[in-house]
Protein backbone atom coordinates (compact mmCIF):
# COMPACT_ATOMS: atom_id res chain seq x y z
CA UNK A 1 0.00 0.00 0.00
CA UNK A 2 3.56 2.25 0.35
CA UNK A 3 6.23 2.12 -2.15
CA UNK A 4 9.30 3.66 -2.43
CA UNK A 5 10.95 2.67 -5.33
CA UNK A 6 14.67 3.92 -5.64
CA UNK A 7 14.30 7.58 -3.75
CA UNK A 8 16.79 9.73 -3.68
CA UNK A 9 16.44 13.05 -2.52
CA UNK A 10 19.40 16.12 -2.41
CA UNK A 11 18.88 19.09 -0.49
CA UNK A 12 21.79 21.91 -0.40
CA UNK A 13 24.28 19.03 -1.56
CA UNK A 14 23.90 16.75 0.98
CA UNK A 15 22.22 13.64 0.10
CA UNK A 16 19.77 13.05 2.61
CA UNK A 17 18.11 9.88 0.93
CA UNK A 18 20.13 7.71 -1.32
CA UNK A 19 18.24 5.07 -3.29
CA UNK A 20 15.73 4.10 -0.60
CA UNK A 21 13.09 1.51 -1.73
CA UNK A 22 11.01 -0.71 0.66
CA UNK A 23 7.04 -1.70 0.73
CA UNK A 24 4.28 -1.89 3.36
CA UNK A 25 1.56 -3.71 2.72
CA UNK A 26 -1.82 -4.07 4.42
CA UNK A 27 -2.94 -5.51 7.95
CA UNK A 28 0.83 -4.97 9.07
CA UNK A 29 3.05 -2.58 10.89
CA UNK A 30 6.37 -1.37 9.21
CA UNK A 31 9.21 0.09 11.30
CA UNK A 32 11.02 2.59 10.07
CA UNK A 33 13.76 2.78 12.32
CA UNK A 34 16.99 4.99 12.40
CA UNK A 35 19.48 7.67 14.20
CA UNK A 36 17.91 11.01 14.50
CA UNK A 37 18.70 12.62 11.23
CA UNK A 38 18.84 9.63 8.96
CA UNK A 39 16.48 11.16 6.73
CA UNK A 40 13.03 9.61 8.37
CA UNK A 41 11.05 12.33 7.87
CA UNK A 42 11.73 13.12 5.18
CA UNK A 43 11.40 9.85 3.29
CA UNK A 44 7.97 10.75 5.07
CA UNK A 45 7.35 14.20 3.78
CA UNK A 46 8.41 12.98 0.35
CA UNK A 47 5.92 10.00 0.42
CA UNK A 48 3.07 12.92 0.92
CA UNK A 49 3.83 14.85 -1.53
CA UNK A 50 5.06 17.82 0.84
CA UNK A 51 8.83 17.31 -0.82
CA UNK A 52 10.05 16.15 -4.10
CA UNK A 53 12.15 13.30 -4.58
CA UNK A 54 14.90 13.99 -6.69
CA UNK A 55 15.26 10.24 -8.34
CA UNK A 56 12.42 7.57 -7.59
CA UNK A 57 8.97 7.54 -6.32
CA UNK A 58 6.96 7.38 -3.83
CA UNK A 59 3.75 6.01 -4.10
CA UNK A 60 0.39 5.37 -1.76
CA UNK A 61 -2.46 3.53 -2.83
CA UNK A 62 -0.31 2.66 -6.24
CA UNK A 63 0.10 6.22 -6.94
CA UNK A 64 1.56 9.65 -6.04
CA UNK A 65 0.03 10.81 -3.02
CA UNK A 66 -0.94 14.35 -4.68
CA UNK A 67 -2.96 12.31 -7.43
CA UNK A 68 -5.09 10.82 -5.06
CA UNK A 69 -8.36 12.29 -5.22
CA UNK A 70 -9.31 13.42 -1.52
CA UNK A 71 -5.93 11.61 -0.31
CA UNK A 72 -6.30 12.56 3.70
CA UNK A 73 -9.48 10.34 3.70
CA UNK A 74 -7.82 7.17 2.76
CA UNK A 75 -4.09 8.21 4.21
CA UNK A 76 -4.07 9.54 7.97
CA UNK A 77 -0.66 11.14 8.70
CA UNK A 78 0.98 12.43 11.51
CA UNK A 79 4.16 14.33 10.70
CA UNK A 80 4.91 16.44 13.28
CA UNK A 81 3.05 17.18 16.62
CA UNK A 82 4.40 20.76 17.10
CA UNK A 83 3.27 22.11 13.66
CA UNK A 84 0.23 24.16 15.12
CA UNK A 85 -0.99 27.14 15.50
CA UNK A 86 -0.60 27.68 19.35
CA UNK A 87 -4.03 29.92 19.19
CA UNK A 88 -6.23 27.69 18.00
CA UNK A 89 -7.96 24.97 20.33
CA UNK A 90 -7.45 21.12 19.89
CA UNK A 91 -10.92 20.90 18.92
CA UNK A 92 -11.14 23.69 16.50
CA UNK A 93 -7.93 21.87 14.64
CA UNK A 94 -10.33 18.55 14.49
CA UNK A 95 -12.99 20.45 13.56
CA UNK A 96 -11.15 22.34 10.56
CA UNK A 97 -10.19 18.48 9.48
CA UNK A 98 -12.93 17.16 9.38
CA UNK A 99 -15.12 19.94 8.02
CA UNK A 100 -12.68 19.81 4.95
CA UNK A 101 -13.34 15.98 5.16
CA UNK A 102 -16.60 16.31 4.48
CA UNK A 103 -17.25 14.27 8.30
CA UNK A 104 -20.00 15.20 10.90
CA UNK A 105 -18.88 16.96 14.14
CA UNK A 106 -19.86 13.35 16.23
CA UNK A 107 -16.80 12.21 14.18
CA UNK A 108 -14.65 14.71 16.52
CA UNK A 109 -16.22 13.50 19.49
CA UNK A 110 -14.95 10.01 18.90
CA UNK A 111 -11.73 10.81 17.92
CA UNK A 112 -11.26 12.70 20.95
CA UNK A 113 -12.61 9.69 22.94
CA UNK A 114 -10.20 7.30 21.02
CA UNK A 115 -7.24 9.08 21.84
CA UNK A 116 -8.12 10.00 25.35
CA UNK A 117 -8.61 13.80 24.93
CA UNK A 118 -10.97 14.81 27.30
CA UNK A 119 -13.90 17.84 26.41
CA UNK A 120 -12.12 20.14 28.38
CA UNK A 121 -8.79 19.59 27.20
CA UNK A 122 -9.82 19.69 23.77
CA UNK A 123 -11.54 22.96 24.41
CA UNK A 124 -7.38 24.79 25.06
CA UNK A 125 -5.36 26.19 22.81
CA UNK A 126 -2.84 24.02 21.77
CA UNK A 127 -0.17 26.30 22.93
CA UNK A 128 -0.52 25.04 26.41
CA UNK A 129 -0.57 21.41 25.68
CA UNK A 130 2.21 19.32 26.74
CA UNK A 131 4.40 17.14 23.86
CA UNK A 132 2.17 14.01 24.81
CA UNK A 133 -1.00 15.88 24.36
CA UNK A 134 -0.56 17.54 20.87
CA UNK A 135 1.13 13.69 19.67
CA UNK A 136 -2.67 12.62 20.80
CA UNK A 137 -4.24 15.69 18.83
CA UNK A 138 -2.43 14.66 15.74
CA UNK A 139 -3.12 10.46 16.17
CA UNK A 140 -6.61 11.63 16.54
CA UNK A 141 -6.59 14.16 13.21
CA UNK A 142 -4.68 11.25 11.60
CA UNK A 143 -7.42 8.66 12.51
CA UNK A 144 -10.57 11.25 11.74
CA UNK A 145 -11.11 10.13 8.03
CA UNK A 146 -11.01 6.33 9.18
CA UNK A 147 -8.15 5.98 6.46
CA UNK A 148 -6.54 2.63 4.98
CA UNK A 149 -2.99 4.04 5.50
CA UNK A 150 -1.25 5.67 8.50
CA UNK A 151 2.11 7.28 8.69
CA UNK A 152 3.49 7.69 11.67
CA UNK A 153 6.45 9.89 12.57
CA UNK A 154 7.46 9.09 16.28
CA UNK A 155 4.30 9.13 17.42
CA UNK A 156 5.74 8.13 21.18
CA UNK A 157 7.81 10.86 21.60
CA UNK A 158 6.76 12.66 24.61
CA UNK A 159 3.93 10.10 25.82
CA UNK A 160 4.07 8.83 29.26
CA UNK A 161 4.77 5.01 29.47
CA UNK A 162 1.24 4.34 29.54
CA UNK A 163 0.74 6.35 26.50
CA UNK A 164 3.45 4.55 24.66
CA UNK A 165 1.65 1.13 26.09
CA UNK A 166 -2.17 2.77 24.94
CA UNK A 167 -0.15 3.91 21.02
CA UNK A 168 1.11 0.10 21.00
CA UNK A 169 -2.16 -1.23 21.62
CA UNK A 170 -3.65 1.28 19.04
CA UNK A 171 -1.15 0.48 16.43
CA UNK A 172 -2.08 -3.18 16.79
CA UNK A 173 -5.79 -2.68 16.54
CA UNK A 174 -5.37 -0.48 13.24
CA UNK A 175 -3.04 -3.62 11.45
CA UNK A 176 -5.53 -6.20 12.54
CA UNK A 177 -8.48 -4.59 10.85
CA UNK A 178 -6.32 -4.53 7.60
CA UNK A 179 -4.69 -0.97 8.10
CA UNK A 180 -1.35 -0.26 6.60
CA UNK A 181 0.68 0.94 9.44
CA UNK A 182 4.91 2.84 8.73
CA UNK A 183 5.59 3.64 12.11
CA UNK A 184 8.96 5.95 12.16
CA UNK A 185 11.13 5.84 15.12
CA UNK A 186 15.10 6.32 16.65
CA UNK A 187 14.19 3.86 19.48
CA UNK A 188 14.53 0.54 18.89
CA UNK A 189 12.74 -1.00 21.79
CA UNK A 190 9.44 1.25 20.44
CA UNK A 191 9.33 -0.49 17.24
CA UNK A 192 10.70 -4.06 17.50
CA UNK A 193 7.25 -4.40 19.97
CA UNK A 194 4.82 -3.37 17.26
CA UNK A 195 6.03 -3.67 14.01
CA UNK A 196 5.59 -6.73 11.76
CA UNK A 197 8.81 -5.37 9.48
CA UNK A 198 11.56 -3.60 10.69
CA UNK A 199 13.08 -1.22 7.60
CA UNK A 200 16.46 0.23 9.12
CA UNK A 201 18.03 3.80 7.75
CA UNK A 202 21.01 5.34 8.57
CA UNK A 203 22.52 8.57 6.74
CA UNK A 204 19.60 8.27 4.03
CA UNK A 205 20.47 5.10 3.39
CA UNK A 206 18.26 1.55 3.89
CA UNK A 207 20.99 -0.37 5.80
CA UNK A 208 18.60 -3.75 6.72
CA UNK A 209 14.92 -4.85 6.53
CA UNK A 210 13.40 -7.93 7.29
CA UNK A 211 11.60 -9.17 10.11
CA UNK A 212 13.20 -8.83 13.89
CA UNK A 213 14.15 -12.14 14.06
CA UNK A 214 15.52 -12.09 10.44
CA UNK A 215 17.32 -8.95 11.80
CA UNK A 216 18.49 -10.37 14.62
CA UNK A 217 19.34 -13.60 14.08
CA UNK A 218 22.98 -13.07 14.13
CA UNK A 219 23.93 -10.86 17.04
CA UNK A 220 20.56 -10.28 18.50
CA UNK A 221 18.76 -6.92 17.24
CA UNK A 222 20.17 -4.44 19.31
CA UNK A 223 23.78 -5.19 18.48
CA UNK A 224 22.26 -5.46 14.66
CA UNK A 225 21.20 -1.90 14.90
CA UNK A 226 23.91 -0.21 16.95
CA UNK A 227 26.64 -1.73 14.54
CA UNK A 228 24.57 -0.73 11.60
CA UNK A 229 24.32 2.53 12.54
CA UNK A 230 26.83 3.46 14.24
CA UNK A 231 28.91 5.34 11.56
CA UNK A 232 25.83 7.59 10.72
CA UNK A 233 24.42 8.70 14.22
CA UNK A 234 25.78 12.12 13.31
CA UNK A 235 24.85 12.15 9.53
CA UNK A 236 22.46 14.74 7.85
CA UNK A 237 20.40 16.78 10.35
CA UNK B 1 -11.88 0.73 19.03
CA UNK B 2 -15.14 1.94 17.90
CA UNK B 3 -14.93 4.08 14.52
CA UNK B 4 -11.48 3.03 13.13
CA UNK B 5 -12.82 -0.20 12.23
CA UNK B 6 -14.92 -1.23 8.90
CA UNK B 7 -13.93 -0.68 5.68
CA UNK B 8 -16.98 1.39 4.38
CA UNK B 9 -15.23 4.25 3.90
CA UNK B 10 -12.37 2.91 2.18
CA UNK B 11 -15.01 1.39 -0.71
CA UNK B 12 -16.20 4.71 -1.07
CA UNK B 13 -15.50 6.52 -4.38
CA UNK B 14 -13.49 9.78 -2.98
CA UNK B 15 -14.12 12.38 -5.22
CA UNK B 16 -11.41 15.50 -4.71
CA UNK B 17 -12.50 18.11 -1.62
CA UNK B 18 -15.16 20.20 -3.13
CA UNK B 19 -13.71 24.58 -3.51
CA UNK B 20 -16.83 25.34 -1.41
CA UNK B 21 -15.80 23.62 1.52
CA UNK B 22 -12.35 24.70 1.86
CA UNK B 23 -13.20 28.20 1.48
CA UNK B 24 -15.37 27.04 4.18
CA UNK B 25 -12.25 26.26 6.23
CA UNK B 26 -10.18 28.94 5.25
CA UNK B 27 -12.93 31.48 6.26
CA UNK B 28 -12.56 29.67 9.58
CA UNK B 29 -9.41 29.79 9.90
CA UNK B 30 -9.28 33.45 9.64
CA UNK B 31 -10.99 34.40 12.94
CA UNK B 32 -10.31 31.10 14.98
CA UNK B 33 -7.09 31.87 16.77
CA UNK B 34 -6.59 33.65 20.02
CA UNK B 35 -4.94 36.68 17.62
CA UNK B 36 -7.11 36.31 14.89
CA UNK B 37 -9.84 36.71 17.48
CA UNK B 38 -8.19 39.85 19.07
CA UNK B 39 -7.61 40.92 15.32
CA UNK B 40 -11.31 40.87 14.57
CA UNK B 41 -12.44 42.26 18.37
CA UNK B 42 -9.87 45.31 17.32
CA UNK B 43 -10.56 46.30 14.12
CA UNK B 44 -14.63 46.11 14.88
CA UNK B 45 -13.96 48.36 17.69
CA UNK B 46 -12.02 51.01 15.74
CA UNK B 47 -14.14 50.39 13.16
CA UNK B 48 -17.57 51.70 15.41
CA UNK B 49 -14.80 54.11 17.47
CA UNK B 50 -13.91 55.82 14.33
CA UNK B 51 -17.01 56.73 12.78
CA UNK B 52 -18.38 57.52 15.80
CA UNK B 53 -15.38 59.37 17.14
CA UNK B 54 -15.54 61.59 13.72
CA UNK B 55 -19.37 62.41 14.70
CA UNK B 56 -18.02 64.50 17.51
CA UNK B 57 -15.96 66.99 15.32
CA UNK B 58 -16.95 66.93 12.14
CA UNK B 59 -20.75 67.72 10.62
CA UNK B 60 -23.46 64.93 10.09
CA UNK B 61 -22.76 63.85 6.83
CA UNK B 62 -23.25 60.23 5.87
CA UNK B 63 -20.78 59.67 3.68
CA UNK B 64 -17.72 61.28 5.12
CA UNK B 65 -18.64 59.25 8.19
CA UNK B 66 -19.07 56.12 6.72
CA UNK B 67 -15.45 56.96 5.04
CA UNK B 68 -13.45 56.80 8.10
CA UNK B 69 -13.69 53.87 8.91
CA UNK B 70 -11.51 53.61 5.92
CA UNK B 71 -8.19 53.86 7.59
CA UNK B 72 -8.61 50.96 10.22
CA UNK B 73 -10.08 48.56 7.36
CA UNK B 74 -7.07 50.01 4.69
CA UNK B 75 -4.34 49.41 7.83
CA UNK B 76 -5.55 46.13 9.36
CA UNK B 77 -7.40 44.01 7.42
CA UNK B 78 -4.44 43.91 4.88
CA UNK B 79 -2.51 42.92 8.26
CA UNK B 80 -5.09 40.14 8.42
CA UNK B 81 -4.82 38.48 5.06
CA UNK B 82 -1.24 38.94 5.54
CA UNK B 83 -1.58 36.80 8.57
CA UNK B 84 -3.96 34.04 6.49
CA UNK B 85 -1.28 33.34 4.41
CA UNK B 86 1.87 33.39 6.14
CA UNK B 87 0.80 31.80 9.06
CA UNK B 88 0.92 28.70 7.31
CA UNK B 89 5.00 29.05 7.13
CA UNK B 90 5.37 30.51 10.26
CA UNK B 91 3.29 28.02 12.60
CA UNK B 92 4.29 25.09 9.89
CA UNK B 93 0.71 24.35 9.37
CA UNK B 94 1.46 24.45 6.01
CA UNK B 95 2.08 20.88 6.71
CA UNK B 96 -1.47 19.33 7.41
CA UNK B 97 -3.07 22.03 4.76
CA UNK B 98 -1.01 20.70 2.19
CA UNK B 99 -1.31 17.41 3.46
CA UNK B 100 -4.96 17.58 3.41
CA UNK B 101 -4.73 19.36 0.09
CA UNK B 102 -2.37 18.64 -2.10
CA UNK B 103 -3.07 21.17 -4.83
CA UNK B 104 -1.74 24.23 -3.42
CA UNK B 105 -3.68 25.97 -5.75
CA UNK B 106 -6.89 25.39 -4.55
CA UNK B 107 -5.64 26.15 -1.06
CA UNK B 108 -4.24 29.71 -2.32
CA UNK B 109 -7.42 30.79 -3.52
CA UNK B 110 -9.77 29.27 -1.03
CA UNK B 111 -7.70 32.02 1.36
CA UNK B 112 -8.36 34.73 -1.06
CA UNK B 113 -12.10 34.69 -1.96
CA UNK B 114 -13.06 35.09 2.07
CA UNK B 115 -9.89 37.97 2.99
CA UNK B 116 -11.26 39.86 -0.10
CA UNK B 117 -15.29 38.77 1.11
CA UNK B 118 -14.25 40.33 4.51
CA UNK B 119 -12.91 43.78 3.50
CA UNK B 120 -16.21 44.07 1.40
CA UNK B 121 -18.42 43.18 4.18
CA UNK B 122 -16.19 45.67 6.58
CA UNK B 123 -17.02 48.74 4.13
CA UNK B 124 -20.56 47.80 4.30
CA UNK B 125 -21.05 47.45 7.75
CA UNK B 126 -19.40 50.66 8.41
CA UNK B 127 -21.43 52.16 6.14
CA UNK B 128 -24.34 50.89 7.75
CA UNK B 129 -23.08 52.13 11.44
CA UNK B 130 -22.72 55.58 9.86
CA UNK B 131 -27.04 55.77 9.07
CA UNK B 132 -27.42 55.63 13.16
CA UNK B 133 -24.21 57.89 13.85
CA UNK B 134 -25.27 60.71 11.14
CA UNK B 135 -28.75 60.87 12.75
CA UNK B 136 -27.63 60.70 15.99
CA UNK B 137 -24.72 64.31 15.39
CA UNK B 138 -27.57 65.44 13.76
CA UNK B 139 -30.39 65.51 16.48
CA UNK B 140 -27.64 66.18 19.29
CA UNK B 141 -25.99 69.26 17.67
CA UNK B 142 -29.34 70.51 15.90
CA UNK B 143 -27.90 70.69 12.81
CA UNK B 144 -29.55 68.66 9.73
CA UNK B 145 -28.27 65.70 8.33
CA UNK B 146 -27.03 65.10 4.90
CA UNK B 147 -27.79 61.81 4.02
CA UNK B 148 -26.73 61.90 0.55
CA UNK B 149 -24.05 59.16 -0.47
CA UNK B 150 -22.71 58.71 -3.93
CA UNK B 151 -23.05 55.44 -4.80
CA UNK B 152 -20.23 55.23 -7.46
CA UNK B 153 -18.12 56.82 -4.38
CA UNK B 154 -19.23 53.89 -1.81
CA UNK B 155 -18.50 51.27 -4.67
CA UNK B 156 -14.95 52.87 -5.20
CA UNK B 157 -14.13 53.28 -1.71
CA UNK B 158 -14.96 49.14 -0.87
CA UNK B 159 -13.18 48.58 -4.08
CA UNK B 160 -9.90 50.63 -2.45
CA UNK B 161 -10.08 48.42 0.82
CA UNK B 162 -10.62 44.90 -1.39
CA UNK B 163 -7.54 45.94 -3.49
CA UNK B 164 -5.89 46.49 -0.28
CA UNK B 165 -6.64 43.41 1.24
CA UNK B 166 -5.40 41.59 -2.03
CA UNK B 167 -2.11 43.59 -1.87
CA UNK B 168 -1.65 42.32 1.59
CA UNK B 169 -2.36 38.40 0.06
CA UNK B 170 -0.45 39.16 -2.60
CA UNK B 171 2.64 40.22 -0.42
CA UNK B 172 2.07 37.93 2.23
CA UNK B 173 1.95 34.90 -0.90
CA UNK B 174 5.19 36.37 -2.53
CA UNK B 175 6.87 36.61 0.64
CA UNK B 176 5.97 33.88 3.17
CA UNK B 177 7.10 36.02 6.06
CA UNK B 178 4.51 38.18 8.10
CA UNK B 179 6.68 40.70 9.31
CA UNK B 180 8.55 41.70 6.47
CA UNK B 181 4.75 41.75 4.12
CA UNK B 182 3.50 43.61 6.95
CA UNK B 183 6.30 46.35 6.56
CA UNK B 184 6.31 46.31 3.17
CA UNK B 185 2.78 47.31 2.55
CA UNK B 186 2.39 49.61 5.58
CA UNK B 187 5.85 51.36 4.87
CA UNK B 188 4.80 51.86 0.72
CA UNK B 189 2.91 55.20 1.00
CA UNK B 190 5.22 56.64 3.08
CA UNK B 191 8.18 55.29 0.74
CA UNK B 192 6.26 57.08 -2.36
CA UNK B 193 5.73 60.01 -1.02
CA UNK B 194 9.51 60.41 -0.76
CA UNK B 195 9.81 59.12 -4.45
CA UNK B 196 7.33 61.40 -5.63
CA UNK B 197 9.69 64.47 -4.44
CA UNK B 198 12.55 62.87 -6.18
CA UNK B 199 12.20 64.95 -9.55
CA UNK B 200 10.13 64.43 -12.79
CA UNK B 201 11.15 60.70 -13.08
CA UNK B 202 10.90 60.10 -9.33
CA UNK B 203 7.49 61.87 -10.08
CA UNK B 204 6.38 59.62 -13.05
CA UNK B 205 6.67 56.23 -10.69
CA UNK B 206 5.26 57.49 -8.18
CA UNK B 207 2.22 58.34 -10.48
CA UNK B 208 2.16 54.87 -12.30
CA UNK B 209 3.32 52.45 -8.97
CA UNK B 210 2.03 54.00 -6.16
CA UNK B 211 -1.25 51.92 -5.53
CA UNK B 212 -2.45 54.48 -2.87
CA UNK B 213 -2.41 57.19 -4.91
CA UNK B 214 -3.75 56.01 -7.53
CA UNK B 215 -6.99 54.44 -6.38
CA UNK B 216 -7.71 57.27 -4.66
CA UNK B 217 -9.58 58.62 -8.26
CA UNK B 218 -12.21 55.49 -7.53
CA UNK B 219 -13.21 57.42 -4.46
CA UNK B 220 -13.02 60.70 -5.58
CA UNK B 221 -15.31 59.99 -9.04
CA UNK B 222 -12.18 61.38 -11.11
CA UNK B 223 -11.74 58.01 -12.77
CA UNK B 224 -10.41 59.62 -16.38
CA UNK B 225 -9.05 56.48 -18.86
CA UNK B 226 -5.47 57.70 -17.76
CA UNK B 227 -5.76 57.25 -14.03
CA UNK B 228 -7.46 53.94 -15.09
CA UNK B 229 -4.53 52.60 -16.58
CA UNK B 230 -2.47 53.62 -14.03
CA UNK B 231 -4.33 52.32 -11.67
CA UNK B 232 -4.49 48.90 -13.73
CA UNK B 233 -0.51 49.70 -13.95
CA UNK B 234 0.14 49.58 -9.81
CA UNK B 235 -2.37 47.09 -9.35
CA UNK B 236 -0.42 44.50 -11.58
CA UNK B 237 2.26 45.29 -10.49
CA UNK B 238 1.89 45.26 -6.31
CA UNK B 239 -1.55 42.58 -6.62
CA UNK B 240 -1.00 40.63 -9.59
CA UNK B 241 2.96 39.99 -9.99
CA UNK B 242 3.33 39.69 -6.55
CA UNK B 243 0.38 36.75 -6.41
CA UNK B 244 1.43 34.93 -9.08
CA UNK B 245 5.24 34.76 -8.68
CA UNK B 246 4.12 34.41 -4.74
CA UNK B 247 1.64 31.11 -6.24
CA UNK B 248 4.35 29.54 -7.83
CA UNK B 249 6.74 29.93 -4.94
CA UNK B 250 4.42 28.11 -2.87
CA UNK B 251 3.61 25.54 -5.29
CA UNK B 252 6.98 24.61 -5.45
CA UNK B 253 8.46 25.03 -2.09
CA UNK B 254 9.31 22.28 0.09
CA UNK B 255 7.07 21.87 3.25
CA UNK B 256 8.96 20.88 6.54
Amino acid sequence: MIEFNRVSKVYKGVKALDDVSFAVGPGSVTGFLGPNGAGKSTALRILLGLSRATSGSATVLGRPYGELDRPAARVGALLDADARHPGRTGREVLTLTATALGLPGTRVEEVLDLVGLTGRESRRTVGGYSLGMRQRLGLAEALLGEPEVLVLDEPANGLDPQGIRWLRGLIRDLAASGRAVLLSSHLLHEVEQVADHIVMIGRGRVLAQGTAAELGRDRGLEETFIELTAHADRGAA
Amino acid sequence: MSGTGGTSRAERVLAPIPFRRLLVVEARKLADTRSGKIMTAVLAALVLAGVAGRGFVTDPKLQTLAFTAGMPIATLMPVLAILAVTGEWSHRTALTTFTLEPRRGRVLAAKYVPAAAAALAASLLSALVAVPVTAAVAAVRGIPAVWEMNPLALLGWTGTNVLMVAMGLALGTLLLNAPAAIVVYLVNPMLWSVVGRLGDTGETLAGWLDLNATVAPLVTGDMTGGAAARLAVAAAFWIVVPMAAGAVRVARKEVG
